[in-house]
């Protein structure tokens, strides 16, 4: 598959010089290389190679994630495979960089013009504690996280995140990134014919990438996204101008936010979770109880449970914990859902993991720029393969409702 | 967050915070395969550029791409493509051919060392 996929520049994106964007391109390019020609190769690897391996050295054959660990990183291929991805990692931040320190002064002040004609809030407090699951690593490499400043009322690192996002994704979100949330719109529109939320929540939404489509589809609805990340709403605000749409971005944190009870219809997150932590994640789905006004719907976009996976499977799948700051990412995986609502308050009946198929081909229909049929139909066709991006042609979700008021 | 400081020339953060793991057993080969991959991504680049200018060229009417493709070269142009050349291998081979000249001469690390040594000593 060629993959011409491109991102739509709208007025907030830092501009790229021709070789930036090439830099950019390539990087693109790479990371689509690695996972359909090199990726594929760890599985004959480990049944040929790095297990019998492990066998003659151990005793005994891998039992866990854990084992195959130990029998690939000795691996010459493997070793390869996890250099290249975390190289192309570094590399997609770099050349992002570049176009966002030449531009910095510019694209704060056009921030703070966008920002000013929004008809809707941006709530930024003075202070503000950030938890440790995010201040202690850069999460997925990115230089600055999600909320570091190098000056006052900085956007920086949301730019760094919101053309990075592109690559690492590698156009399969859409031209504006928005995929997952557009996913779930899709799935409450086909599933929940009725369902009129008049206020809406997106935790931890970043740039708002997921949060604008939620306003396209209810555009009369209240829409908030929150972040612990300064930078990254402020840039989230401003951005939503550029695209044509009002909606508030507040700097909160998912697992205490400063909204009243029972004061919204629709809660969301998209890659939230698994970015978390151990003792974040339960308070997350209190939260999300308290918020939900009766009848109303919670539904968190991340990462499948390990269950059921093959043992290669979850050690590919883990391999981001290790090797591209996403501490969480495996335990994540262990953690039961259904008890994590049960324990928040919801009943276990109204409950449940579902998929909400990807729309990738509402981009090819609309002619976006390189998004070519043939492409878009083979990411929505796709299987699940552990290591590419995207679950195969759908996001798992699980999805909580709020019993109605007796 | 706190010595936040107006700049005038603010620069973006550049590297992760998270030390960063190794994948090879010879800690020098992680930073060869990073460079190598820069290299990769310049040539790419470099490529890129090439197509861009043949087709600017083709909007203002010529066809670098077709011309390029029917060049003959003359004597000297030949002679200048081929020392370009042999010269670019000689750089890529530069620790071969050097090791191929210690090994002629029977020089050794041994005997850097015993320099080494002596030297400091004298």
């Amino acid at each position: 598959m060629l993959n011409t996929f491109q991102q739509n520049a709208h007025a907030m994106l830092p501009k790229a010089t021709h070789d930036e964007a090439s830099r950019q391109e390539f990087v693109k390019s790479y990371k689509q290389f690695i996972q359909q020609s090199v990726l594929p190769g760890l599985g004959p690897v480990f049944k040929a190679r790095a297990s019998k391996r492990y066998e003659q050295e151990h005793g005994k054959s891998p039992t866990d994630r854990r084992d195959v660990r130990v029998a690939m990183v000795k691996d010459p291929y493997f070793q390869h495979y996890a250099a290249a991805q975390r190289i192309s990692q570094e590399l997609m931040w770099d050349a992002t960089v570049d176009s966002v320190d030449r531009q910095l002064v510019e694209l704060n002040a056009r921030a703070k013009e966008l920002s000013a004609k929004s008809k809707a809030k941006l709530r930024i407090p003075e202070k503000f504690d950030v938890p440790k699951y995010i201040s202690s690593l850069d999460i997925h490499c990115m230089p600055g996280g999600y909320v570091r400043e190098v000056v006052k009322d900085d956007v920086s690192v949301g730019a760094v995140y919101d053309r990075g996002v592109f690559m690492y994704s590698m156009g399969y979100c859409g031209p504006n990134i928005d995929d997952m949330g557009r996913s779930v719109c899709n799935y409450l529109k086909r599933n929940m014919k009725g369902f009129a939320p008049k206020r809406i929540l997106d935790m931890g939404c970043t740039v708002g990438h997921s949060t604008l489509p939620y306003k396209e589809m209810f555009p009369d609805a209240e829409v908030w996204g929150i972040d612990v990340g300064a930078p990254v709403v402020r840039y989230a605000h401003a951005r939503a101008v550029a695209l044509g749409q009002d909606v508030n971005f507040a700097q909160m944190n998912a697992e205490k936010t400063e909204f009243e009870d029972a004061s919204f219809d629709l809660i969301v997150s998209h890659i939230l979770l698994h970015e978390t932590s151990n003792k974040a994640m339960p308070r997350v789905f209190k939260e999300c109880y308290r918020l939900l006004k009766p009848g109303g719907v919670m539904i968190h976009a991340d990462l499948p449970p390990f269950d059921k996976m093959d043992l290669l499977t979850q050690f590919i799948l883990d391999n981001e914990t290790w090797y591209n700051n996403e501490p969480f990412w495996g335990a994540m995986r262990e953690m039961d859902q259904y008890k994590l609502a049960t324990d928040a308050g919801f009943r276990r009946e109204d409950t449940g993991f579902t998929t909400a198929p990807m729309a990738i081909l509402e981009f090819a229909a609309q002619s976006a720029e390189g998004y070519s049929s043939t492409a878009a139909n083979e990411v929505a066709d796709r299987d699940f393969t552990a290591g590419e991006f995207a679950p195969g042609g759908g996001w798992e979700v699980f999805i909580a409702k709020k019993q109605e008021a007796a | 967050m706190s010595a936040v400081k107006q700049d005038a020339a603010p620069r973006a953060i550049r590297y992760s915070k998270g030390a960063r793991p190794h994948f090879y057993a010879e800690s020098g080969l992680d930073h060869a395969m990073s460079m190598i991959a820069v290299l990769a991504q310049e040539f790419s680049v470099l490529r890129d550029r090439l197509d861009s200018m043949e087709r600017v060229g083709k909007k203002h009417g010529i066809d670098f791409a077709k011309e390029i493709e029917s060049l003959t070269y003359d004597q000297a142009a030949l002679d200048e493509r081929e020392a370009a050349r042999q010269e670019f291998l000689r750089r890529l081979y530069y620790l071969a051919t050097k090791e191929a000249q210690e090994l002629a001469e029977a020089d050794t690390n041994e005997r850097l060392k015993q320099v080494v040594e002596s030297v400091g000593k004298e």
